[in-house]
C-alpha cells in the first residue's frame, strides 16, 4: 500500500499522525461517528447567524437607505458601520478558520473528506449575503449530522433547511391555485424543483420532462421562510398552507395525492431510491475519490451498498473507501485547489487557520488582513469554498482546474504565501525532508530537487522549496 | 512583440523561439482580425437586452419587469439604456442584434445549457472540446485563444495552447516552473505538461500583479494583447449572474447591472483597441432566454430564446437580425418562451468563418459535424 491511499481518502500525514499497519481499517474505522468540531473559538449556530443576516438586512434596506436617501456619503458610512456590528465582513472568515481547523487537526480526516463532498454536493452557489451568514453554519448543523443516517434524511434535511430554500428562492414559490396564489395572482418559481431533480438525486439522466418539473415545484410550494416585517426573509421555514397548490401532482410517472406537507417527503423518498439517483451519486463518489471517470467496476459495490443498507450513508462511505483503496496503485486522482491547500497545511504544519484568539472579533473595526488571510489565499488560488459561481458546486474534474493561471496561483502560493505560514520551530531543511519521508515513497527523488537550497532558512529560501515540492505531479495529484 | 517567459530567460534569442509557435500568416499582409466571446451565465433576457416596442401582451405579462427610458433602435426594438456603448457603436454600423436565436436546446437546465452553448452540440456532457477551440484547430491557429477568466472555458478547449490570465497577487520565478517540467512525465500528466508549456511561453507582461476584482483592467490588458498583431485572435469573457429568478427589475434590476458588465467591458475594449476595433468582431453567448411571464419572486424563469449582442468593425451594418416569431402565446415556444427561429450555431459558425479566413461549409463540417447551419456571413459581417 503506498503512502498516497492517506492522501487520497483524507489529507496526508502530519508530523504528529503515524502511518497505520492497516491502513484500510484506519480509514474505515472513521465513518461510524461525527467527530466533534474541534475550532476552539466561536462557533455561532445557525440561528444566530440568521438573525444577524436579518439584522444587516433590516438596518441596510428598512433603515439606512431611507434614512440617507438623498446622501450618498452618509449611507455608505453608516452601511460600513452597520457592516461592521454585525459582522458581515467576519463571520465567512471564520467558517473558513473552522473548516480548515477541522481538515488540519481531526482524528478522523477521512469523515472530514465526506463532509466536504457532501456540502459541495449539496452546494450553496454565491447569492445574497448566504456566504457571509449561512453557507458555513449549514455546512455544520445541516449536511454534517446527517452524514451518519440516511441519504433520503439527508436530501429532505437539505431541502426544508432555511438556507437552501433562500439558495434556489422556495419562498417565492405559489402554487397558482393556492389561497395566496389566487388573492396574489402568484406563481411557482421552478428553480428549487429544477435543481432537486437535476442536481441533488436523479440527474437528467431519469428522464424527467418539463411537466414534471412544475408538478414537483407545486409539491414543494408552500416551503418557505415565514416572513414579518422584522425578519424579512430570514425567519424560520415553515410549511405554508396558504401557498402550498391543491390538488393531485403527478412525478416521474407516480401519483402523489392532495397532502399538504406530508407530499414533499414521499416524493424524495421515491427519487433517492430511484436506480438512476443511485448511480448518480455512486459515480459522483467515486469521482471524488478515485478518478475522474470512474468505471462500472469501480462504482458497482457502491451501488449494492447503497441497496443493501437502503442508503445508509455510513455503508455508502464504506463501499466508497473500500473501493479507493482497491485503486488506489492503479489509478490517479487530480485535487482542486482547497483540498491541496488542506493537505499542505496538515503535512507541513503549517500555521492556518490563524489562532482561535486571533481571530476573536470585537465587532468594533474592520477584520484585519491576518484575520482576513485564509480567506484571501483561498479566493486567490481560486477556491473559495462557499462561492461557488452555480448551484451545481466546484467541478471534480482535472480538465476545470488546470489552466495556465490556477496552476500559476499554485506556484504563488507555495513560493511567496506559504512561507510566512511556516511555524518557526519549523524552519529547518531536516524538517521538510521528514515530511517528505512520512507522505511519500519518492521522497528522495523529491529531497534532491530541492537539495541546492538545503542552507537556506529565509522566506526566499523556504519559498523556492515549497514552490517545487508542493507542485510536483505526485502532490498536485494522488 | 512581447517578452516571453521563456525568451526573457535565454535572453533576446527571440527567434529560435518564434520560428515554432506562430501560424504560418504574414503579418505584413494580413491584418489579425479577431473574435471577442462573451459569455452569459444564467440565461441572459433577450426582451430585456433588445426588447420589442409596444408590445401589449408583454407588458401585461411583466409588470414589475418594465423598462422604461428604452433606446430606440428601429420601429420594432429598443435597448437597454445600461448597454448604451452598444446603442452609440449602433450609429456608426458597428453594432447589431440577432433576436428570437438560441442554440437547439429546449431543456432549461443551465448545466446542461452551459455545456451546450460551449461544445456546439446536442447531447450534453457528450463533447469534451468547444466549437471555438475547434473551430481554431480546423482554422490551424493554435496558441491564439485567450480566455480571462482562472479556469480554462469549455469553449476554447479543443486546440492546444490557449493562454488565459486573471491578474495575480504577486509573480512567480520563472526558474521554478522550469525546474519541475521535467517531473511531469507519463500520460496522466499530459495535460498538466502542455500547461506549463503554455505557461513558459507566454508573455510576461501577463502577469499582472494588481486586484483580480478588477475587471476594468483585465478588459484592458485583453484589449492590450489583442491589439498586438502577434498577440491571440480570439478571447473569451466569462460573466455571469443572469439567472434573475428574483427582482430582475427594469431600468435598475438584477439583469440591469448583469447588461451593465457587458457595457463595461465593450466600452474598454472599444475604447483600447484602437484602429483594431475595425477588424474586430464581439459576441455573446448564453444557455438560453427567460420566459415571457414574470413569475412570483418578480423575476422570470429558464426560457429557450434569447438575443446575441454584437459589435465590432467587422459586422456588415446596424441592424436587429431576426425572423420574429411572435409573442401570442400560440407563437410561444411551449406556450411560454420566446421562440428560437434562427440558430446561434450559424451565427457563430460564419463569424469563426469571417474572423479566421475559412469558408463557413468547410468549418461547419469541421466543428459542427456538418449539422444544418445557414452561412449568415453575407447577411451579418463584412467579408
Amino acid at each position: 500500500m503506498s503512502l498516497k491511499f492517506y492522501r487520497r481518502v483524507a489529507f496526508g500525514l502530519s508530523p504528529n499522525d503515524k502511518q497505520d499497519k492497516d491502513p484500510l481499517s484506519w480509514a474505515l474505522s472513521q465513518l461510524n461517528s461525527i467527530p466533534d468540531l474541534l475550532w476552539p473559538g466561536t462557533i455561532p449556530t445557525e440561528k444566530e447567524l440568521r438573525k444577524k443576516y436579518g439584522e444587516w438586512v433590516y438596518g441596510d434596506r428598512e433603515v439606512l437607505r431611507k434614512k440617507f436617501k438623498n446622501d450618498k456619503h452618509a449611507y455608505k458610512k453608516a452601511k460600513d458601520e452597520l457592516r461592521i456590528k454585525t459582522g458581515e465582513r467576519y463571520f465567512e472568515l471564520n467558517e473558513h478558520a473552522i473548516r480548515h481547523y477541522q481538515t488540519r487537526h481531526s482524528t478522523q480526516p477521512v469523515f472530514e473528506r465526506f463532509w466536504l463532498f457532501w456540502g459541495n454536493h449539496f452546494a450553496i452557489s454565491e447569492k445574497d449575503f448566504l456566504a457571509e451568514f449561512s453557507t458555513g453554519p449549514y455546512q455544520r448543523e445541516i449536511i454534517r449530522p446527517n452524514m451518519v443516517k440516511t441519504f433520503e434524511e439527508m436530501v429532505l434535511s437539505v431541502t426544508t433547511s432555511w438556507c437552501m430554500i433562500h439558495h434556489l428562492d422556495n419562498s417565492e414559490s405559489f402554487g397558482p391555485n393556492s389561497k395566496k396564489g389566487m388573492e396574489w395572482r402568484e406563481t411557482i418559481n421552478e428553480n428549487h424543483a429544477r435543481e432537486l431533480l437535476e442536481l441533488h438525486t436523479v440527474s437528467p439522466n431519469a428522464g424527467y420532462t418539463q411537466e414534471d418539473v412544475i408538478q414537483l415545484a407545486y409539491i414543494m410550494t408552500g416551503w418557505s421562510h415565514k416572513w414579518s416585517r422584522k425578519n424579512l426573509e430570514t425567519g424560520d421555514v415553515w410549511f405554508d398552507q396558504e401557498m402550498h397548490q391543491k390538488g393531485d401532482k403527478i412525478v416521474l410517472g407516480v401519483k402523489y395525492k392532495n397532502d399538504a406537507k406530508r407530499e414533499l417527503a414521499k416524493v424524495i423518498h421515491d427519487l433517492v431510491t430511484h436506480p438512476i439517483c443511485i448511480k448518480f451519486i455512486s459515480t459522483k463518489l467515486c469521482r471524488h475519490f478515485i478518478t475522474d471517470e470512474p468505471t462500472q467496476e469501480m462504482i458497482s459495490p457502491v451501488i449494492e451498498a447503497w441497496n443493501r443498507s437502503n442508503g445508509s450513508l455510513t455503508e455508502i462511505h464504506k463501499a466508497v473507501i473500500t473501493q479507493a483503496y482497491k485503486y488506489n496503485e492503479t489509478t490517479h486522482k487530480f485535487h482542486p485547489p482547497e483540498i491541496w491547500l488542506m493537505q499542505l497545511s496538515r503535512m507541513f504544519d503549517l500555521s492556518i487557520p490563524l489562532s482561535a484568539e486571533k481571530m476573536n472579533y470585537a465587532f468594533k473595526s474592520k477584520p484585519t488582513s491576518k484575520q482576513r488571510q485564509l480567506s484571501w489565499i483561498l479566493r486567490e488560488i481560486g477556491n473559495s469554498p462557499y462561492r461557488a459561481k452555480q448551484p451545481n458546486g466546484w467541478s471534480d474534474f482535472e480538465i476545470d482546474w488546470v489552466s495556465p493561471e490556477l496552476l500559476l496561483r499554485r506556484f504563488w502560493f507555495a513560493s511567496i504565501e506559504l512561507p510566512i505560514l511556516v511555524k518557526s520551530e519549523n524552519n529547518s531543511h531536516d524538517f521538510i525532508l521528514a515530511c517528505l519521508k512520512n507522505n511519500f515513497e519518492d521522497y528522495e527523488n523529491m529531497a534532491s530537487l530541492i537539495h541546492q537550497f538545503r542552507f537556506g532558512t529565509s522566506d526566499k529560501d523556504l519559498g523556492r522549496k515549497y514552490g517545487v515540492i508542493c507542485n510536483l505531479p505526485g502532490v498536485l495529484k494522488v | 512583440m512581447n517578452c516571453t517567459r521563456r525568451n526573457f530567460l535565454i535572453g533576446g534569442s527571440t527567434t529560435l523561439f518564434l520560428s515554432g509557435y506562430f501560424p504560418k500568416i504574414s503579418f505584413a499582409s494580413m491584418k489579425k482580425k479577431n473574435l471577442i466571446i462573451i459569455s452569459l451565465r444564467g440565461g441572459m433576457d433577450g426582451l430585456t437586452a433588445v426588447p420589442v416596442i409596444g408590445d401589449k401582451r408583454l407588458k401585461k405579462l411583466r409588470k414589475k419587469l418594465i423598462l422604461e427610458d428604452v433606446l430606440k433602435l428601429n420601429s420594432d426594438f429598443g435597448l437597454h439604456p445600461k448597454l448604451e456603448i452598444f446603442y452609440k457603436l449602433w450609429e456608426k454600423n458597428q453594432a447589431a442584434f440577432v433576436h428570437a436565436t438560441n442554440i437547439p436546446y429546449t431543456g432549461r437546465s443551465h448545466f446542461d445549457g452551459q455545456n451546450l452553448m460551449e461544445t456546439g452540440a446536442h447531447i450534453p456532457y457528450k463533447e469534451k472540446t468547444g466549437w471555438l477551440g475547434r473551430g481554431l484547430l480546423a482554422s490551424n491557429i493554435i496558441g491564439q485563444g485567450l480566455a480571462i477568466s482562472l479556469p480554462m472555458p469549455l469553449l476554447l478547449r479543443g486546440v492546444p495552447q490557449n493562454n488565459n490570465f486573471f491578474p495575480s497577487p504577486d509573480f512567480v520565478e520563472t526558474k521554478l516552473i522550469d525546474q519541475i517540467y521535467s517531473e511531469f512525465k507519463g500520460e496522466h500528466n499530459e495535460l498538466i505538461k502542455s500547461t506549463l508549456d503554455t505557461i513558459r511561453q507566454r508573455p510576461l507582461s501577463m502577469q499582472i500583479a494588481t486586484d483580480s476584482d478588477d475587471r476594468k483592467k483585465l478588459a484592458l490588458e485583453a484589449a492590450k494583447q489583442l491589439k498586438d498583431q502577434s498577440g491571440p485572435r480570439v478571447a473569451v469573457f466569462d460573466l455571469d449572474g443572469f439567472d434573475t429568478h428574483t427582482a430582475q427589475g427594469g431600468v435598475d434590476g438584477a439583469h440591469a447591472d448583469e447588461l451593465e458588465e457587458v457595457n463595461e467591458i465593450v466600452t474598454i475594449l472599444n475604447e483600447n483597441l484602437g484602429k483594431a476595433f475595425d477588424n474586430t468582431l464581439i459576441l455573446t453567448l448564453t444557455e438560453f432566454g427567460r420566459t415571457i411571464k414574470q413569475n412570483g419572486g418578480y423575476g422570470t424563469e429558464h426560457g429557450y430564446g434569447s438575443a446575441i449582442l454584437m459589435a465590432g468593425g467587422l459586422l456588415k451594418k446596424s441592424q436587429v437580425y431576426t425572423d420574429w416569431p411572435g409573442l401570442k402565446k400560440k407563437e410561444l415556444f411551449e406556450g411560454r418562451d420566446l421562440n428560437s427561429t434562427i440558430d446561434s450555431r450559424a451565427v457563430y459558425n460564419s463569424a469563426m468563418a469571417v474572423c479566421f479566413n475559412q469558408d463557413p461549409e468547410y468549418l461547419r463540417k469541421e466543428v459542427f459535424w456538418g449539422d444544418e447551419l445557414t452561412d449568415l456571413s453575407q447577411e451579418l459581417f463584412k467579408i
